[in-house]
């Protein structure tokens, strides 16, 4: 199978995924794949997960949003945030959920900034069961 | 005089007070190294993201968005950014100098002040004035998630139209040598625009909604390197000061034992002389 680079450039660092074959990333209105030879793209992403395919094995990220730069030679993720399914604590998330149900009970905060949080916090866990 | 045992005393004493200012320049100069790769590891992502929104702000009406909102000015704010710490030379006393003149110059009660650093809040809060948000004690393990939350507040401040511009007064790192105060214009945005040759690319959603959706991360960036930049500032005007407080002991030292030996030649010469004297008187 074809394979194309990839980069996830983060403020805090560049990691050069390599050659891989196929990525799945959250864009605004869904989720969209990358093969090799994809036409040129800026794409916006939400907060979801990225599902990396190299050397016919899956690695998931959970990331808070970005963008998706492809070019011919390669396809670069500028994200804000990332983490690797491995690395995520679970029960982390779990109590950040619980958290920001219990303000959306009682109504005490900016609702649209909790519910981002909520959503970032249910991809958490639902990345890190991968 | 000074006697001999006061004198033993000062040189121990400035002895280690030289110890302590050699070891805080080191840690210093280990924290600057830090800061200055992490402002290069910064610098990529800022980069892309700036060029990002170069490209396809012309074809996006600046009217949708509240963050590129250019108002008449009545009320601004100032984000003043400061370190925890002092033993920095006059890192912290250069920048609030300038932020305090341009604030002035508006008019204190037009200005709604952000402070960031122990220094400036104590600095601002001392001569009144109007305080919104306090940031401080989070220098010392500094993430990215820091100037998030520090942008947030900032941010809809601006957008719930508070003040109608934001000012940031920080340190910019040049070099060990050099740091010069910044004033910049944070909100509303301004890009230049220049129009790059972009056909054949494709777009999704569009490119309004990736507009809407890249501009807050690009405040959150920008707010990231102030930090960074402030941060790596401080280390190195620490590391200078340090340095010279250093090489003061020293001269100090050198002065100390000067006399020391004065005091101590003095002391032999007179007790000779008593000897000398005392002999001779029996002789006689």
């Amino acid at each position: 199978m074809s394979t194309f680079r990839l980069e996830i450039v983060t403020p805090t660092k560049i990691l050069d995924e390599g050659q891989v074959e196929y990525v799945r990333c959250p864009g605004l209105d869904g989720s969209f794949g990358v093969l090799a030879n994809h036409r040129e793209a800026i794409i916006a992403l939400g907060i979801g997960e990225v599902k990396v395919t190299r050397n016919s094995k899956d690695h998931y990220l959970a990331t808070s949003g970005g963008f998706a730069e492809i070019t011919k030679e390669k396809v670069e993720l500028l994200l804000e945030t990332y983490e690797r399914a491995e690395g995520i604590d679970a029960d982390r998330a779990e109590s950040a959920l619980q958290r920001t149900q219990e303000r959306k009970r009682l109504n005490e905060t900016d609702a649209i900034r909790n519910d981002a949080s909520m959503l970032r916090a249910i991809n958490r866990i639902k990345v890190s069961k991968r | 005089m000074a006697k001999l045992k006061d004198i033993r005393n000062r040189i121990k004493s400035v002895k280690s007070i030289q110890k302590v200012t050699k070891a805080m320049k080191m840690v210093a100069a280990a924290k600057m190294r830090r800061a200055q790769e992490r402002m290069e590891e910064a610098r990529p992502y800022e980069n892309r993201l700036t060029d990002a929104i170069n490209h396809l702000l012309p074809d996006v009406d600046r009217d949708l968005l509240t963050l590129l909102d250019i108002r008449e000015v009545s009320k601004v704010g100032y984000v003043v950014v400061t370190s925890d710490r002092g033993m920095a030379g006059s890192f912290n006393a250069n920048v609030l100098k300038a932020a305090h003149n341009e604030i002035d110059g508006i008019g204190k009660e037009n200005v709604d002040v952000f402070c960031i650093g122990k220094k400036a809040r104590d600095y601002f809060k001392r001569r009144n004035y109007n305080i919104i948000e306090n940031h401080i004690d989070f220098w010392n393990d500094l993430e990215f998630s820091n100037a998030i939350s520090i942008g947030k507040g900032i941010i809809s401040h601006f957008t719930n139209k508070h003040v109608d511009k934001i000012h940031v007064v920080y340190s910019e790192f040049v070099n060990v040598a050099t740091q010069f105060v910044q004033s910049e214009v944070l909100l509303p945005l301004v890009f230049k625009s220049e129009e790059k040759q972009t056909f054949g690319r494709l777009y999704e959603p569009n490119k309004k909604d990736i507009i809407i959706s890249l501009i807050p991360r690009h405040l959150n960036v920008q707010m990231w390197k102030y930090l960074l930049e402030s941060f790596a500032s401080e280390q190195a005007a620490r590391m200078v000061a340090m340095e010279s407080a250093t090489d003061n002991a020293q001269e100090m030292i050198k002065d100390l034992k000067l006399q020391f030996n004065k005091v101590r030649q003095a002391a032999i010469t007179t007790e000779m002389l008593e000897i000398v004297s005392g002999a001779e008187a029996l002789q006689n």
